[in-house]
């Protein structure tokens, strides 16, 4: 075993093993829990960037052996360029959201419980990722559901949360089923469940083609919550503890893009999606422009922010139906941005909250005076998410529009730049009604924990960053072009 | 006598065991846990002595040759022949049996006449293996009846609830029916064929043969509760003791279903057209059985439907492959048979757990498990998410392999079927993930401490819940185990 596989195994087995060991002490392990579950998120990040010398040098690491001989099953975890830029993101948003717990949760006997099914969940994303095996891709995307329910069904807040849980798990186990029916179509042309073997090449029945890719596509929307499929997502992030929602938001919904690039868009050749691009482009637009009107309507401030996470997948869907080289590698790219700034927002939105202890945004106002740091933070999200330059969104925005512009539709891309403006109105008015304007009576201001504030700090500073030098993370996401556009642009 | 005597030794082994335990509590000790004790040690005895079997029945070459048989061969014969697919449920059953065993050896605890517990067990068990490895009408009719006949009583054990009798004589009544269609059906047969031993008819079926056949269809339709003629499962099962209930929803409807396989088969019913039938009959157990369960306020008569839903997905996997002789398809049937045993098992054990400690019945009485039994609470867990197909556990694998033998077949009726196969395993999580979210939530009314479950009981729960994982993690071994009963069932119907 050399260390490349070393690292490999190391970034699912080190919130593996954690999220075991925690269950195991149960209340025992309370007070240590949080260190625990750092730890082990950190390493597993580690493990993510330690594979970046490889995959540079041409490598892509792969571990597997034969699992049900009789089937042709294997277990294989593999790295690869399209893996990566996705394996980054959640390892960087468990670790944050772990670290965020830190302050926002308080410690009882069942602590060491919600960080093992925090870890369970960061295992479900990653592992997904990284599987090369459909049977284990979608073991690993089953878990990441089961675990975030279980998450929203016991911590979530209010009354519903077991109605709200239960929804959330039906919604998505539809868009699950769909992608299993597909998966296991591809696995019955090839006989392997290898995507190595997919990626070798697969003959279908051009009818079955369409089937599979419309199966595909609408399963992982589901996941995307793309507009009507979105239905799930406004409660299921509203009532999920902040963490939760965190990685939700950030990392779970961009496992949606990754398998619609790793299992259509790769798969099949672009001639086969071309009748694909316009249906995608345009419930990209619709769900654009319902997020960012139904952001508008709201009222509590977590759903407004959950309703932005609909617009948002609306622009990633536009990039990738543009099937365009900077279509694609704008949406990709835009996976990882909107990742930094949803949880970003989010976070800022659990400071707001643990501080006057309101959600309704018509009873906040003027708290930039008390809490400057936080409006700061905020202030930055809410610019990045409406595009601003010099902020990182700003650079996926333009790829993706640019992307647009090289597709016939010229009017869908001009449709899709002047929806963004409904992104600007709602995040300005966001920031405007929090943090500026007359203190409602009655709004007192307490004290944030360290362990929430710098996190949301870490997370300003690099949406500004990847703004000023988006150079390394583009060269990231470029190489996984090649992959599934092979030399065609 | 002619043959293996291993056909023959574990019935012999199952028969004088039922006797040994009623004198051992007739004459020497009538407490529970060492009936139990006894009981066990016979069934796994009766497993061990299958084990020489296994070498012997893997990938026959052809439905009559090379497989280990026991008894006379001719037109009055009267034989037992132990194949590949009669080994799967025969060991499913001693295997649950045994563990069934254990558990009652607390759970029975507050019972009266365990003397005649035990053995009835024993006899159900008997019959369900002699059934199964039966090759002439005549036994198999009989061993039917042995197990029938079991089951009724054990139903009705406690026979001071106004509900157990009324469930065991809803049972006896409906089961009879069954008894007698069968019994006609072997006449008819008789009449044409002059013998009763099934490799012998292997020509084309007269007309009484085909009736005769399908009084067989309703006869075990009704035993193996297929829709329509369900109606007596929810409330046998919802009333018996949750041990029987275990076997009952675990193997013996399944037992009956592969019997009906066997009988229908043989009489030279071709297998595309029984193929069909199965996943017609199927569409409507699966979504009949999961419609049902989403309203039930009690936990085992939702448990019960839900047996009829899971009996859908068997058939419909047997009929994909009887259909269109696709080897995985049927394999994907008898593994889903063996995950289902393990799952609904455990599931029922469970509920007799939360049963015993603090008298639940209703689903709201579950409130609580989790802080009272965290064992227990997960053991549930476990089985509640495995047959809602949740990955990685058990009931997941068989999805896997239904649908993926599913979609090697084309036709309209396959894909109505996958269609309605998956909506209604989305529909099952609608009362699956509730009754799951009901034990971890907290009771408020009373303050809940933990209850130690007796070891007996913990036994058999943990054994079944790795088993689910095992099964789950690990599918290979238990899918090759049931090649050879696809490749058996797959030539009889040629």
């Amino acid at each position: 075993m050399d260390i490349e596989t070393m690292w490999l195994v190391t970034i699912l087995g080190a919130p593996l093993a954690a999220a075991l060991l925690l269950s195991l002490l149960g209340g025992r392990g309370a007070r240590m829990a949080g260190w625990m579950a750092g730890l082990a998120a950190a390493l597993s990040l580690a493990g993510t960037f330690a594979l970046l010398p490889a995959l540079q040098r041409g490598e892509d690491p792969t571990l597997g052996f034969r699992w049900i001989p009789a089937a042709g099953i294997r277990l294989t975890l593999h790295i690869d360029w399209l893996t990566f830029p996705f394996l980054i993101t959640e390892a960087a948003v468990t670790l944050l959201a772990v670290v965020y717990t830190w302050g926002y949760h308080r410690t009882d006997e069942r602590t060491s419980f919600f960080y093992a099914l925090l870890l369970l969940f960061a295992v479900g994303m990653s592992g997904t990722t990284l599987a090369d095996d459909m049977f284990l891709f979608y073991i690993f995307w089953e878990l990441m559901l089961v675990a975030s329910c279980a998450l929203i069904a016991v911590w979530g807040e209010g009354e519903q949360r077991g109605a709200v849980a239960l929804k959330y798990f039906i919604f998505t186990h539809l868009g699950s089923l769909m992608v299993l029916v597909g998966l296991i179509v591809l696995y019955d042309a090839t006989g392997s469940d290898s995507f190595s073997a997919l990626r070798a090449g697969v003959t279908l029945a051009p009818g079955l083609v369409m089937t599979v890719t419309t199966l595909f596509i609408v399963g992982f929307c589901v996941k995307m919550a793309i507009f009507p499929l979105h239905l799930w997502l406004p409660d299921a992030h509203t009532v999920a503890p902040m963490p939760v929602t965190i990685m939700l938001a950030a990392a779970m919904l961009s496992m949606g893009t990754y398998g619609v690039l790793r299992f259509p868009l790769s798969i099949f050749s672009p001639a086969q999606m071309t009748s694909f691009a316009v249906p995608m482009m345009v419930a990209g637009i619709v769900s654009e422009i319902y997020g960012a009107l139904m952001a508008l309507a709201e009222q509590d401030i977590k759903r407004i922010i959950a309703y932005s996470s609909v617009s948002q997948m609306g622009y990633i869907l536009f990039g990738l139906g543009t099937l365009t080289f900077d279509g694609i590698a704008g949406a990709t790219l835009h996976v990882i941005y909107h990742a930094i700034v949803k949880a970003l927002l989010f976070m800022c939105v659990g400071l707001v909250v643990r501080a006057t202890g309101r959600r309704r945004i018509t009873e906040l106002g003027g708290l930039g005076s008390a809490m400057p740091v936080v409006a700061l933070c905020t202030a930055a999200g809410a610019l990045a998410i409406a595009g601003s330059p010099p902020f990182c969104i700003f650079d996926s925005e333009w790829m993706i529009f640019a992307g647009g512009f090289h597709t016939a539709h010229i009017g869908l891309s001009i449709l899709t730049l002047f929806g963004s403006l409904l992104t600007v109105a709602y995040a300005l008015w966001f920031v405007g009604r929090i943090f500026f304007g007359a203190r409602p009576q009655g709004l007192t201001v307490g004290r944030l924990p360290w362990a929430m504030v710098v996190p949301t700090i870490l997370l300003a500073a690099l949406a500004l960053i990847e703004g000023l030098f988006p150079a390394p993370v583009f060269d990231w996401v470029a190489h996984e072009l090649t992959l599934i556009l092979g030399g065609v642009w | 006598m002619t043959g293996s005597v291993w056909v023959v030794l574990p019935l012999a082994c199952l028969t004088g065991g039922a006797l040994a335990v009623y004198l051992v509590a007739r004459l020497w000790t009538s407490r529970n846990d060492r009936l139990a004790l006894f009981t066990a040690l016979v069934l796994v005895a009766a497993l061990g002595m299958l084990a020489p079997l296994f070498g012997l029945t893997q990938a026959p070459l052809s439905a009559a040759e090379g497989l280990p048989t026991w008894g006379y061969f001719g037109p009055g014969g009267a034989f037992l022949r132990a194949d590949a697919g009669a080994l799967v449920v025969a060991c499913v059953a001693l295997g649950l049996g045994t563990l069934v065993t254990i558990y009652s050896g607390r759970y029975l605890a507050l019972d009266r006449r365990q003397e005649n517990y035990y053995p009835l067990l024993l006899l159900l068990v008997t019959g369900l293996v002699g059934m199964v490895m039966a090759t002439d009408l005549f036994n198999l009719y009989l061993f039917c009846e042995l197990m029938s006949v079991a089951a009724y009583v054990l139903v009705a054990f406690r026979r001071h609830l106004d509900t157990a009798i009324e469930a065991g004589l809803k049972y006896l009544v409906m089961g009879s029916v069954g008894t007698v269609t069968i019994l006609m059906g072997l006449s008819f047969v008789y009449r044409e064929t002059g013998t009763l031993v099934l490799p012998l008819m292997m020509g084309a079926p007269g007309p009484w043969t085909r009736a005769g056949t399908a009084c067989f269809l309703v006869g075990f339709g009704i035993k193996s509760a297929v829709v329509p003629l369900h109606t007596w499962l929810p409330d046998a099962h919802g009333r018996a003791p949750s041990s029987i209930s275990t076997m009952l929803s675990g193997i013996v409807v399944q037992s009956v279903l592969y019997a009906l396989l066997k009988v229908c088969l043989g009489l030279g019913f071709p297998a595309r057209d029984l193929g069909t039938l199965l996943m017609v009959l199927s569409l409507f157990n699966m979504t009949l059985g999961n419609a049902l369960a989403l309203v039930q306020t009690y936990t085992k008569r939702l448990l019960a439907y839900s047996t009829i839903a899971q009996l859908g997905y068997i058939m419909f996997s047997l009929g994909i492959g009887l259909r269109y002789a696709l080897p995985i398809a049927i394999q994907a049937g008898f593994f889903l048979l063996i995950a289902h045993a393990a799952m609904k098992g455990l599931a029922f054990l469970c509920k007799g757990v939360c049963h015993f400690y603090y008298a639940a019945t209703q689903i709201a009485d579950l409130r609580g498990t989790a802080a009272r039994m965290p064992l227990v609470a997960m053991a549930f867990s476990v089985s509640l998410a495995g047959l809602a197909g949740v990955p990685p556990l058990a009931g997941f694998a068989g999805k896997w392999f239904a649908l993926s033998g599913g979609l090697q077949a084309s036709g309209v009726l396959v894909y109505l079927g996958l269609v309605i196969f998956l909506l209604n395993s989305l529909l099952a999580l609608g009362y699956y993930l509730p009754l799951i979210g009901t034990l971890f939530t907290s009771q408020t009314s009373e303050v809940s401490s933990q209850i130690r479950i007796s070891p007996w009981m913990a036994l058999p729960l943990v054994i079944l819940g790795t088993l689910i994982l095992a099964i789950g993690f690990y599918p290979g071994p238990w899918l090759d185990w049931t090649a050879g009963a696809s490749a058996y069932l797959l030539a009889l119907g040629r």
